[in-house]
């Protein structure tokens, strides 16, 4: 497979890749890994003018800042983000959702910031389009979506597993562009319209991730669902971070988050506020575990139905509620 | 417009003009002849185009040739000595590791990163290194035990070659 004619831009560092951006207009896409990118631009998804590619310029290491964050650089490969001591201290999940992206040879190439930009996906839509006779569905600048029966709006899912488990921390990104830096929470940056599902103009660019500290008494935990379980994107993916109380039983505090489920990532809000303030008992995390199932409203993907999505949400989120409580026990 | 870049293979150099949107394994393959890295996907799914860039298992398919000047490459091609095959090799050929043989340039390259980072791995390690390594012949059990035998941890004479199982075969019928 070929991939078509473009420019190549290779910048030095973000100053220069932002002013790139401006010079070189709404027909240029940014490469971090290219392991998104690329597939998209053979099938002839995307066929972008220029490419400017983010491998010239170096990478930071991780580090903590002086009131305790731990800064990410969005370029870092998850290959490195899977291994790095300091996340698996601070962002323990985030090592383990990094851990579970694509396989060793995509997670060596894609990056932490590529993963959060990752294009929602769809069946229908990720595929070369050549010898197909059907009308163009919405991503393809028509009118219809295949995936549900005379489907009206656009279904595509982000199927990305570290965005997941960066909302359940509250992590921050940092994003550069002409007019300087700003600061977003990693669920703002999602829309919740495929088809423009990130809230970054094309002027901009991810550039860093902040991680909160992790205080003792959080317990966290990365669950994921999918057929095969390697080289496979996730039927589903939900994270949990629980705030526990010094009898280590109560909950003070639950975030989570659901991913592969639609257009965006979501906050389990229903089951949050069911376990916050409450002592975690097999009862109430079963009800937070069918509360989840309800509220996601998943799309049916990748052959998955929505019934079948929404039971094994309700699997999953027990399952990781429970680790995450053990977690904070130190079992 | 061709643009100029210096590739480092098997420790040589060339410098070569290649276009923008050139693979790294288009280059491999067409304009050095190392034919030995494999396309199938060329979407990232199979591994088969697996090569080593500064150490690390990488898609060839996956990568421009353009952002590969400064990096350490190594393809099958530069793994054995002279007629000396490494040891991952010669371990894949001892165990029949491998049949038609397509995948096996990749299986081997990922292999060899994960013993240079994990010299005695575990079998689920080894599974996790492998798992963007697809192999239509052998079922993966050979493969498993190739790398486990390169990494010492399967006595050569623990390892029982195919002729024997086939004439042990034969007996039992
Ligand atoms: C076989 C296969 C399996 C996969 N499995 C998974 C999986 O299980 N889970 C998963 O989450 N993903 C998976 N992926 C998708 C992809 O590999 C990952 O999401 C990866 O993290 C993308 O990162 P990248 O650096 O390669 O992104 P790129 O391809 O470089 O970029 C992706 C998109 O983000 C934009 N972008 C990149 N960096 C920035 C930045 N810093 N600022 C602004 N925009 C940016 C690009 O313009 C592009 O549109 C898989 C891909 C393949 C081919
Ligand atoms: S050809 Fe590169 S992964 Fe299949
Ligand atoms: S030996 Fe034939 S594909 Fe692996």
């Amino acid at each position: 497979m070929i991939l078509p004619k473009f420019r190549h831009i290779r910048p030095r560092s973000i100053e220069e890749a932002v002013q790139l951006l401006a010079e070189y207009g709404p027909e240029t896409r940014l490469c971090a890994g290219g392991t998104d990118l690329f597939p998209r631009m053979k099938y002839g998804l995307i066929r972008p003018e220029a490419v400017i590619s983010l491998k010239g310029i170096p990478v930071k290491t991780p580090k903590v800042a002086p009131g305790g964050e731990l800064h990410l650089d969005a370029l870092m490969s998850l290959a490195e983000v899977a291994r790095s001591p300091l996340v698996m201290k601070q962002a323990p999940i985030l090592a383990e959702a990094a851990f579970n992206v694509g396989s060793n040879q995509i997670r060596q190439m894609a990056t932490l910031g590529g993963n959060l930009c990752l294009e929602p996906r769809c069946s229908f839509y990720n595929q070369s389009h050549t010898f197909q006779f059907v009308d163009p569905c919405f991503k393809r600048n028509g009118d219809q979506c295949y995936l549900l029966p005379k489907g009206k709006k656009c279904c595509a899912v982000f199927c990305g597993d570290t965005a997941s488990a960066l909302i359940s921390l509250g992590a921050l990104v940092n994003i550069a562009g002409p007019q300087g830096n700003r600061e977003l929470s990693v669920e703002d940056l999602y829309t919740g319209d495929p088809l423009r599902p990130i809230d970054i103009s094309e002027k901009e660019i991810l550039t860093d991730i902040h991680l909160p500290v992790y205080p003792l008494s959080r317990g966290s935990s990365f669950g994921r669902f999918s057929l095969r379980g390697g080289v496979e994107f996730a039927a589903l993916n939900v994270a949990v971070t629980l705030d526990m109380g010094e009898d280590k039983t109560s909950c003070l505090k639950a975030r989570i988050a659901v991913g592969a489920v639609r257009s965006a990532p979501v906050r389990m809000i229903g089951a949050e506020a069911a376990m916050a303030g409450n002592r975690l008992s097999k009862e109430r995390i079963e009800e937070a575990a069918h509360l989840a199932a309800a509220e996601a409203h998943p799309f049916p993907h990748h052959g998955y139905t929505a019934p079948y999505l929404r039971e094994c949400l309700k699997v999953e989120t027990r399952r990781a509620i429970l680790l995450a409580k053990k977690r904070v026990d130190g079992i | 417009m061709k643009q100029l870049v210096e590739l480092m293979v098997n420790n040589e150099s060339y410098e070569l003009a290649v276009e923008p949107q050139t693979t790294l394994l288009e280059v491999l393959r067409n304009d050095l002849g190392l034919t030995g890295t494999k396309e199938a996907c060329g979407t990232g799914e199979c591994g088969s185009c697996t090569v080593l860039i500064d150490g690390r298992p990488m898609l060839s398919c996956l990568t421009l040739a353009l952002d590969c000047s400064q990096r350490d490459i190594v393809t099958i091609e530069g793994l054995a000595e002279g007629e000396r095959m490494s040891p991952v090799q010669q371990a894949f050929q001892d165990c029949g590791a491998i049949q038609c043989g397509f995948c096996t340039p990749g299986m081997i390259l990922s292999a060899t990163a994960l013993l240079e980072e994990t010299p005695r791995p575990t079998e689920e390690q080894i599974k996790k290194a492998l798992e963007g390594n697809l192999c239509r012949c052998t079922g993966y059990n050979k493969i498993i035990e190739a790398v486990k035998k390169a990494s010492g941890q399967i006595a050569p004479d623990q390892i029982i070659p195919d002729k024997i199982i086939s004439e042990q075969e034969q007996e039992s019928q």
